[in-house]
C-alpha cells in the first residue's frame, strides 16, 4: 500500500514537472517579442507593441475595421490623410486642391515612392484603388461614377458627379495599392507603400502581427519605432494583465478597468470618441407616434441627471453635455445653456401637455459591448418616471447591426461618435442618407442647409453647421447625456501619445505614438 | 472486433453528416444580415444584395451545403467572409494551439486522476476525504476564475509566467511550455477533480469484487492485485470518463483561450459563430467533429483491447 502511494506521489510530481520546467524558463518571448525599452540612435525606438481588442481583419482593402486598424495604417497609404479635425494633410499626394465647386480633387503624387512589391506609386494605382472600392466593400456609393483625368504618372484629377461636402473623408479612407495586386485579389500578404512592411515570419495568424519599419518612407521621422507588433487580446482581463506585465505597451481598456490600470502606474488617455445619447430619430412619429411630438422628445431629454450620470455611471470619466458635437468643431455652440436641465416635474408636465400623461411603451435595442449593463437600468428607471415603459430587445450575431440600423426602433440608446469633422457627423447622423439617421426622414430645415454646405466655403459651412446643431437641439432629435470616450491605457515609461489624429477619436493613430 | 470498429466508423460518418448539416442549417437564411455585417454600417441595400450573391448566400440550403461538403472533401474549406483568410490555413495555425492545451491537460488529467483516485480508494481515511474535498472544490470553481487567479499569482504578482500569448514550439520550446503552463493548469483543475471522483468509484467498485478477495486470499501482493487486476478492470469506465473529459476540455478551451489571449480554435469558433462567418464556423465544426469522433473511436478501440467482454459483444 505504501509503495503504491509513493508511486502515485512520484507520478504526480512528474506531471507537475511541466509546470516547474516552464517556470524556470521565465516569461515567454512571443513572436514579435516582448517590448524592449531600449531606444536606438537617431531618436528611433526599438519596438512598439499594441494590444488589439478586435480580431485581425485580413488584407482586403475594401473590408477594414473602423478603429484599431493599426495594421492597415502600417502597410497602406492614402492619397491624403485626415487629421483629428478631418482636414486633409499630405500623404501619397504631396500637393492637392479641391476645385470645381467641391467636385474635383486634383493631386500631385509624391515622386519616387514605391510599393513594397517594387511597383511605383502613381496615378494608375490611385485610379485602380478607387475603382476597386467603387465595386467592393461597403462604401461603393462614395466612389461611384468617378471620372479620372491622368495627364501623367504623377498627376491625377478625380471628379465626382456632384458636390462632395465630405470629400476629405472619402479621400482619406481609400487605401492606395498597386493595380496588379488589386486585380489579382489575393489577400494573404499585404502590399502597400506605408510606414511599415509586414513581417510574416514573425507573425502568427489571428494572434500576433509583426511589422518592420520602411526606412525609405516619406514620413519616416513620424514613426519612431523600428518594429511594430500588434497582439490580438480581446478579453479585457487579459488586456489589462498584458499591459501590467509589459507584454503590450498600450491597449484599449473598458471603463470598469480604468481604476485598476491607474493603480498600476499606467496612464490613460480618454479619447473624445462618443456622446452617450438617445437617438430620437423618428421625429415624424412614423414608427412610434408619441416620438413625433416635440414635447415628448423634450420631456425625454429632461429626465436624465447628466451630472449624476457622469459621476456615478462613468466614475467621473465623462462630462455632461447638451449637444452631440465635439468641442471645437464647426458645429459646436460655445456657451450653450442646457435647454433641457434635469427636471422630472417639468418633463411630466410636457408629457401631459402632449397628451401622453399615461406614457407609452418603447422598444430599446441592446447589444453586447456598448456599456448597456450600466446604462440601461438607469435609462429605463428615468423614463419610467414619465410613464415610458422600456422593453429591452437584445440584438446579437451577424444581424445585430443591420437590425439596429433598420429603422424599426424609433429610439436607440447608443454611445455614438462625436467626430472631429462635424460636417461628416451631420451627414452620418442627421441627413436622410446618413446611416445613423435611422429612419432617414426628411426635414426641410436641415436638408436645405446641408445642400448649401455641399458647395459652401469654410466660413459659411461652419455657420450653417451651427444652425443645424441649434435646430436639432431645439427639435430634440437626440437626448444627449455625457461626452465619454474610449479609455486608451499605455505605459508612459515606454510610450508617449502627444497627438490625437483620429477624426473619430476612437484610438490613437499609429503616427500618434512617439 | 473488425465489425465493431466498422460499425463505429459508419456511425461516425452519419454523425459527421448530421452535425455539419444541422450547423449549416442554423446559419442559413440570413444572407442579408451576414452581408451587412461583412460590409459595415455604411453599406447600401444594393451593396448588401451584391454581397449576398457574391458570397453565394442566395442559393438554396442543400445547394450551399452540398457545395461546401464537396469542397471540404477535397480539402478546400473556403475563405472567411470577413477577412478573406483561408479557413484551412487558419485551422492549421489554430488547431495545434487548442490541441496542445487540451492534449496536455488530458494526459495530466489521466495521470493525476488515476493517481489520486487510486490513492483515495485504496488508502481511504483522511486521504480519501482530502481527495474528495479537493475534487468537489475543483469541480465547483469555474476554470476562468482559476485562470484569473493563476495570472494574478504567477504573471502579475510573481512574474514567472507570461500573462497572455502563445509561442510556437519551433520558436522556443521553453517559451511554448511557459505559454501553455497556466492555461493547462486552469483547464486541468476541473477535469482532474471530476475524473478523480470517477476513477475512485471505479477502483472502489473493482476492489469489492470477488476476484480481488480471491487474489488476496491466494497471497498475491497488494501492489500486484491493484496494478494488474483492479486498475485493468477500472480502466474501461475510466477511459469513457477520459474521452468525455476531452470534450469538456475542448469546450473549456474557448474560455481559457480568451483569458490567456491564445490564438486557438475555441476563440476562432466563438468569434466566427458570433458573426456567422459560415466558412470559418463550418471549418471549426468539421475539425471538432473529426476530433471527437477520433477520440471516441480510440476510446472504443482501447476498451476492446482492455476488456474481453467488449470483444465478445
Amino acid at each position: 500500500m505504501r509503495r503504491i502511494h509513493t508511486k502515485a506521489l512520484v507520478v504526480t510530481v512528474a506531471a507537475l514537472a511541466l509546470f516547474s520546467s516552464a517556470c524556470t524558463s521565465g516569461p515567454a518571448t512571443t513572436p514579435g517579442g516582448a517590448s524592449s525599452p531600449a531606444a536606438s540612435a537617431g531618436g528611433e525606438k526599438d519596438q512598439l507593441t499594441l494590444g488589439m481588442t478586435l480580431d485581425a481583419y485580413g488584407w482586403n482593402p475594401a473590408n477594414q475595421p473602423g478603429y484599431q486598424n493599426w495594421a492597415g495604417e502600417a502597410v497602406w497609404d492614402n492619397l491624403a490623410r485626415c487629421d483629428g479635425n478631418g482636414k486633409l494633410t499630405p500623404d501619397i499626394a504631396d500637393t492637392y486642391e479641391i476645385t470645381n465647386g467641391n467636385k474635383t480633387f486634383k493631386a500631385h503624387i509624391r515622386e519616387g515612392m514605391k510599393f513594397s512589391d517594387g511597383t511605383p506609386v502613381n496615378a494608375d494605382a490611385v485610379k485602380a484603388s478607387l475603382e476597386y472600392v467603387a465595386k467592393n466593400g461597403g462604401s461603393t456609393n462614395d466612389y461611384k461614377d468617378l471620372k479620372y483625368d491622368i495627364p501623367d504618372a504623377q498627376n491625377i484629377s478625380i471628379t465626382w458627379p456632384s458636390a462632395q461636402p465630405v470629400m476629405a473623408n472619402k479621400i482619406c479612407s481609400a487605401k492606395i495599392l498597386p493595380a496588379a495586386y488589386l486585380a489579382a485579389g489575393k489577400w494573404d500578404t499585404p502590399v502597400g507603400s506605408g510606414p511599415y512592411t509586414y513581417d510574416a515570419a514573425n507573425s502568427t495568424t489571428g494572434s500576433v502581427l509583426s511589422f518592420t519599419k520602411n526606412e525609405s518612407y516619406w514620413d519616416a521621422a513620424n514613426y519612431p519605432y523600428k518594429k511594430l507588433v500588434l497582439k490580438v487580446i480581446k478579453s479585457d482581463t487579459a488586456a489589462v494583465s498584458a499591459l501590467k506585465t509589459g507584454q503590450v505597451d498600450a491597449t484599449l481598456v473598458s471603463q470598469s478597468a480604468v481604476n485598476e490600470v491607474k493603480a498600476s502606474s499606467m496612464d490613460i488617455i480618454q479619447m473624445q470618441s462618443n456622446t452617450t445619447r438617445l437617438l430620437l430619430t423618428d421625429h415624424l412619429g412614423k414608427v412610434l407616434k408619441p416620438i413625433g411630438d416635440l414635447k415628448v422628445r423634450q420631456a425625454i431629454n429632461m429626465v436624465f441627471d447628466k451630472e449624476a450620470m457622469a459621476k456615478n455611471l462613468y466614475d467621473g470619466n465623462a462630462e455632461p453635455t447638451a449637444q452631440v458635437f465635439r468641442k471645437g468643431t464647426d458645429a459646436y455652440i460655445d456657451g450653450l445653456q442646457d435647454p433641457y436641465p434635469f427636471n422630472v416635474d417639468k418633463a411630466k408636465q410636457l408629457m401631459a401637455d402632449a397628451g401622453y400623461a399615461d406614457g407609452f411603451t418603447v422598444e430599446l435595442p441592446t447589444m453586447e459591448g456598448q456599456n448597456f449593463e450600466t446604462l440601461m437600468p438607469y435609462v429605463s428607471q428615468q423614463l419610467a418616471l414619465i410613464n415610458i415603459k422600456v422593453k429591452e430587445v437584445p440584438l446579437s450575431g451577424a444581424n445585430a447591426i443591420g437590425d439596429l440600423l433598420s429603422g424599426k426602433y424609433p429610439v436607440v440608446l447608443w454611445q455614438l461618435g462625436n467626430m472631429g469633422n462635424s460636417a461628416l457627423q451631420i451627414y452620418i447622423e442627421s441627413t436622410p442618407e446618413g446611416w445613423w439617421d435611422l429612419e432617414h426622414q426628411k426635414d426641410e430645415y436641415v436638408d436645405s442647409r446641408w445642400e448649401q454646405i455641399k458647395t459652401a466655403d469654410e466660413a459659411t459651412s461652419a455657420k450653417l453647421q451651427k444652425e443645424i446643431n441649434q435646430y436639432i437641439i431645439d427639435q430634440a432629435w437626440f437626448a444627449p447625456m455625457v461626452y465619454m470616450g474610449y479609455n486608451f491605457a499605455y505605459n508612459a515609461q515606454k510610450v508617449s501619445i502627444p497627438t490625437e489624429s483620429d477624426q473619430e477619436g476612437l484610438t490613437p493613430k499609429l503616427r500618434d505614438f512617439k | 472486433m473488425a465489425i465493431g470498429l466498422l460499425k463505429s466508423l459508419m456511425r461516425s460518418v452519419g454523425v459527421f453528416l448530421a452535425a455539419t448539416l444541422i450547423t449549416f442549417s442554423m446559419m442559413f437564411g440570413n444572407g442579408p444580415g451576414i452581408a451587412k455585417a461583412v460590409l459595415g454600417l455604411q453599406a447600401s441595400a444594393e451593396d448588401v444584395q451584391n454581397e449576398v450573391v457574391k458570397l453565394g448566400l442566395d442559393r438554396p440550403l442543400l445547394v450551399q451545403y452540398g457545395d461546401w461538403l464537396g469542397r471540404a472533401l477535397t480539402g478546400d474549406l473556403g475563405r472567411s467572409f470577413y477577412t478573406s483568410e483561408s479557413v484551412g490555413n487558419a485551422l492549421a495555425v489554430r488547431a495545434p494551439v487548442t490541441l496542445s492545451i487540451v492534449v496536455i491537460a488530458l494526459l495530466l488529467t489521466a495521470v493525476l486522476s488515476v493517481a489520486l483516485g487510486v490513492t483515495a480508494a485504496v488508502r481511504g481515511g483522511w486521504a480519501d476525504r482530502l481527495v474528495q474535498f479537493l475534487s468537489v472544490l475543483g469541480t465547483a470553481v469555474p476554470a476562468f476564475i482559476v485562470a484569473i487567479g493563476l495570472v494574478f499569482a504567477f504573471a502579475i504578482a510573481w512574474r514567472v509566467m507570461p500573462a497572455t500569448g502563445y509561442v510556437l514550439p519551433n520558436v522556443s520550446v521553453s517559451g511554448w511550455l511557459a505559454s501553455l503552463t497556466l492555461p493547462v493548469l486552469a483547464l486541468l483543475t476541473g477535469s482532474v477533480a471530476s475524473a478523480t471522483q470517477q476513477f475512485r468509484s471505479a477502483v472502489l467498485d473493482a476492489l469489492g469484487r470477488d476476484y480481488v478477495r480471491t487474489l488476496r486470499a491466494r497471497g498475491m501482493a497488494e501492489r500486484y492485485v491493484i496494478l494488474r487486476h483492479v486498475l485493468r478492470n477500472a480502466a474501461a469506465p475510466g477511459l469513457t470518463v477520459l474521452s468525455l473529459q476531452f470534450f469538456g476540455l475542448l469546450g473549456g478551451a474557448v474560455f481559457i483561450e480568451q483569458v490567456f489571449a491564445l490564438p486557438g480554435m475555441g476563440q476562432l469558433a466563438a468569434s466566427a459563430a458570433q458573426i456567422s462567418d459560415v466558412p470559418m464556423v463550418m471549418g471549426t465544426v468539421l475539425v471538432t467533429i473529426v476530433l471527437v469522433l477520433i477520440i471516441n473511436m480510440i476510446g472504443d478501440f482501447a476498451v476492446f483491447l482492455l476488456n474481453p467482454k467488449a470483444r465478445i459483444r
